[in-house]
């Protein structure tokens, strides 16, 4: 086990840089995710950790060890790559021998290595297979078997689950995270799959254009989004935006009105063009005589069984509420809406950053 | 990648070293060996070793010398015979192996066979065929009203009796990149061709061979630089004759060099070739038109 | 491209008839005249039912060291196989691996190599191997097949190494190997194919061979081809023999076509055409 500490570490190819510079700690035994989408520069990043590409700039340390200049082999580091990159000529067992040859272990270790791993991952019965006559889960799993066989101190995953399909993926994101709990390995792993990086990580880092956007827990991503990017990336459907202008202690956006909350209250002025964010789950439909929010009206509603979609429109704005199926109204429908005060964010209009008191 | 490659790089070059070597060694250096005999002139007793320099008296001999130029007259009209007709003939036998039909991929197989044999034993086939008084070939042709004709005894004939052979071994070429071409293309075009109620005809002069050019472009400098090599089958069928009738451009450097022992004047039209060769490879190379990486 | 329909398909059967019994008559006349006895070499109409003789075979090899020709194109066309196959697919890995501008002008360097023509250079090898004492050896030979087969096999294996996934090879330099042993343990073994295919081109190009080996050989080193040759002359053409000869030169391109054909067209297009 080691951590891991990147120190304004840049990748540059030519005169673009992909990576700007990030700060990140990883302790160890946690499992971190680097959650954003395509071209953010999360799979640099950590083919930087790994060591297939260079540090242009800053510092990289494993285990408070620097490791900037050192080789791949030397880092004890294993990975699993997004097509598993198995051997095809080679069986399993020979892909799992491969990995551990270099570390020149005694025939009877790189035995009980093999078949331990083996049963571990459930692959004790396809030991002999190769690669083409596996399933992609099997695949995926002997990919996983040959990183782990080598005992690093550092398992890295780029996207291993994109390859399989939903159902599959859910089994296998168990399993990893089963894996994680008994092995106690620090694990880096890359996603652009918010609902892996929501269950599997302890701490999510979100990145966008090469530069982090929030590290955090997955609650704190959640319930906490530094900015108006992580905000809208995290939670599906995405959270809804809506422009405002501070007047009379009130967010007034187009049709909509809303209270500004207590907790915001010092840090905006009148006048401040803002950005509220509100997520689906978070409005609800009143139907007594209770103050409402704003009045919308319903434009296309979408049944998901226990929940319903709705798409609202308020003046020139379209919002998207969440709320249980049962209360589903008819379309083209007049509803009344409650934004839960709790539930509110303010962004600046500008920086995009949240108004609320940040835990970091 | 990248660390691979970086941490590699002397490797690479080292992997590279040998056969870029061994390349220069026999190509590079002999042309310039080539280049400076160009220069030289010969003393028939001491054969292999340079004598005088004569500047450009051994170009100024070629290139003014009627000889000269007919032999590369001849060398272009040969590669305009063999050309065009590999080209109709093999897009034409291409259209018929690739239909859905059971037994192509026979034929297109068996018709591959005339490029794996070595020139020298198609030269010898043909000239069996040829053969004056006894050959086949007249006879057969006999069936069809034609003949016989004094195939390579006659400066009307000769020719042609070679690029016939030519056309034999290498039309099958034409054919097998010209099928390969075919059976790429995505069939949406032709279906929706079709359901414009084209006519096979217009089909194929509009969607199909505007599709196929790059690859037929490619194909015939591939058999241009061949045809301009040509010398094995002439060697076996005519030796240039009758007469200089079929003296291609590779028959006369062999004739300067190895009969009349004129090794400088050999080595100037060797030189004049190698010319010729470089704008035709680089037009090959322009006409792939895309990154060897992909090619 | 439908299928086309049953009055479509007698037309393409016949053309193709047609066809066939012109490409492959010649080859037919060749293996025929080689167990034809003599007399009726010329007969027409050719005889189709003959009583096979042999004697064309045992008078090639007792009247000339056929053998010997035979283990001197052997030695040439392996040689140079071996020598080709082995620095051609390590420069055709640096050459697929490298990312470097200048990378392409090497690669169509190298493939201009093979297209020039030999009898430019034939002079300056005489004068060359003269000096040096190879003239009528193998090794003359097989350096000049070399010149040839090393721009193929570098072109066709370039073709393959492109294909071997990059992670492949990143997964294993994790584990600890170095580039010697990637390229000896991952990469060439998924290359396998392209060897094979190099492998034959090479051999065949090399076998089949005639200009180098008529004018840089002798009694010595001389090959297959121009052996066959050797029977025409202009007061004695020995067709019998001249056909024995070429059948058995021709038996490896044969075998090649029926076994790997799918591979033919990559190989002598040098991979314009896939």
């Amino acid at each position: 086990m080691s951590s891991i500490e990147l120190k304004k570490v840049v990748k540059r190819y030519g005169a673009v840089d992909v990576v700007h510079g990030i700060d990140l700690e990883i302790a160890e035994g946690e499992f971190v995710v680097l959650l954003g989408p395509s071209g953010c520069g999360k799979t640099t990043t950590l083919r930087m950790i790994a060591g297939l590409e260079d540090v242009s700039d800053g510092e990289l340390s494993i285990g408070n060890q620097v490791v900037n200049a050192v080789a791949p082999k030397d880092r004890g580091v294993a990975m699993v790559f997004q097509n598993y990159a198995l051997y095809p000529h080679m069986t399993v067992r020979q892909n799992m021998e491969f990995a551990l040859r270099p570390l020149r272990l005694a025939r009877s270790e790189t035995d009980r290595r093999i078949n331990e791993t083996a049963v571990l991952l459930g692959l004790d019965e396809l030991l002999a297979r190769r690669p083409s006559q596996l399933s992609g889960g099997q695949r995926q799993r002997v990919a996983m078997a040959r990183a782990l066989v080598r005992t690093p101190d550092v398992f890295l995953f780029d996207e291993p689950l994109s390859n399989l399909d939903a159902k599959l993926r859910t089994q296998v994101r168990l399993e990893i995270g089963k894996l994680h709990k008994r092995l106690g390995t620090t694990i880096v792993y890359v996603t652009h799959d918010q609902v892996e990086a929501m269950t599997l990580a302890d701490k999510i880092v979100i990145m966008q254009d090469g530069h982090i956007e929030q590290t955090g827990s997955p609650q704190e991503v959640y319930t906490r989004p530094r900015n108006r990017f992580v905000a809208t990336f995290i939670g599906s459907p995405a959270m809804n935006i809506v422009p405002a202008t501070i007047s009379d202690g009130k967010l007034v956006g187009d049709h909509v009105s809303v209270e500004i909350p207590e907790r915001f209250k010092k840090r905006v002025q009148a006048g401040q063009k803002v950005e509220f964010g509100i997520r689906p789950t978070e409005i609800s439909l009143l139907d007594g005589a209770e103050q409402a929010t704003a009045t919308a009206r319903v434009e296309v509603t979408e049944y998901l069984g226990d929940e319903a979609l709705l798409d609202l429109r308020i003046g020139s704005q379209e919002l998207i509420a969440e709320v249980p199926a049962n209360q589903c109204p008819a379309e083209d429908a007049e509803v009344r809406l409650r934004f839960n005060p709790e539930a509110l964010h303010i962004f600046d209009a500008e920086t995009g950053m949240s108004l609320e008191n940040q835990a970091r | 990648m990248a660390y691979i490659r970086k941490r590699n790089r002397k490797i690479f070059l080292i992997f590279m070293m040998p056969a870029v070597l061994v390349l220069f060694g026999t190509t590079i250096y002999p042309m310039l060996y080539a280049g400076y005999l160009s220069f030289r002139s010969y003393d028939l007793a001491k054969l292999f070793v340079p004598r005088v320099y004569v500047g450009w008296a051994n170009y100024r001999e070629i290139l003014s010398s009627s000889e000269f130029l007919h032999t590369l007259i001849v060398t272009f009209k040969l590669m305009a015979m063999t050309l065009s007709v590999q080209l109709v003939l093999g897009v034409g036998i291409a259209l018929l192996v690739t239909q859905r039909l059971p037994g192509m991929g026979v034929a297109r197989t068996l018709l591959l066979i005339p490029m794996m044999i070595s020139p020298v034993i198609v030269g010898l086939v043909w000239l069996f065929l040829y053969f004056p008084e006894l050959g086949y070939l007249n006879y057969f042709l006999s069936f069809l009203g034609l003949g016989p004709y004094a195939w390579i005894t006659s400066t009307d004939w000769a020719l042609w009796a070679i690029a016939i052979a030519d056309i034999w071994q290498w039309t099958p070429f034409v054919m097998m990149g010209t099928a390969a071409a075919l059976t790429n293309l995505s069939p949406e075009p032709f279906e929706a061709a079709k359901l414009d109620g084209n006519s096979p005809f217009d089909v194929f002069w509009r969607v199909t061979l505007p599709q196929i050019r790059p690859v037929l472009i490619s194909l015939m400098f591939l058999r241009a630089i061949d045809a301009f090599k040509i010398y094995d089958i002439i060697f076996v069928l005519t030796k240039g004759g009758p007469g200089d009738t079929t003296e291609v451009l590779s028959m006369f450097i062999y004739r300067q060099s190895f009969t009349f022992w004129r090794m400088g004047v050999g080595a100037a039209a060797s030189f004049v070739s190698l010319v010729i060769i470089v704008v035709l490879i680089t037009l090959f190379f322009k006409s792939l038109n895309r990154d060897p990486h992909q090619a | 491209m439908n299928r086309p329909n049953r009055r479509q398909a007698v037309l393409v059967y016949l053309l193709l008839a047609v066809v066939l019994i012109v490409f492959l008559t010649p080859i037919y006349i060749i293996a025929s005249s080689s167990v034809k006895p003599t007399p009726i070499m010329f007969q027409k109409p050719p005889a189709m039912v003959f009583t096979p003789t042999f004697e064309h075979y045992t008078q090639l090899f007792a009247t000339r060291p056929f053998a010997k020709f035979m283990l001197n194109s052997l030695i040439a066309a392996l040689g140079s196989t071996v020598f080709s196959l082995t620095f051609g697919s390590l420069a055709a890995y640096a050459i697929s691996r490298i990312r470097h501008k200048r990378m392409n002008d090497v690669a169509f360097w190298i493939l201009s190599m093979r297209m020039f023509p030999p009898i430019a250079v034939v002079v300056p090898y005489y004068i060359i191997f003269k000096a040096s004492g190879l003239l009528d050896t193998p090794l003359a030979l097989i350096i000049i097949y070399s010149t040839a087969n090393i721009p193929l096999t570098v072109w066709l294996m370039k073709g393959f190494f492109d294909e071997v996934p990059r992670a492949l090879e990143e997964a294993a330099a994790i584990d600890g190997y170095g580039l010697l042993q990637i390229f000896w343990y991952v990469t060439l073994p998924l290359a396998a194919p392209g060897l094979a295919v190099s492998a034959v081109f090479c051999f065949i190009f090399s076998w089949n061979e005639f200009i180098f080996a008529l004018m840089l050989t002798g009694s010595n080193a001389q090959t297959v081809t121009v052996a066959v040759m050797s029977f025409w002359s202009s007061d004695a053409v020995q067709w019998g023999r001249i056909m024995a000869g070429s059948f058995i030169i021709l038996i490896p391109g044969v075998i090649f076509v029926l076994t790997c054909q799918r591979w033919l067209v990559r190989g002598l297009t040098m991979g314009s055409v896939k």
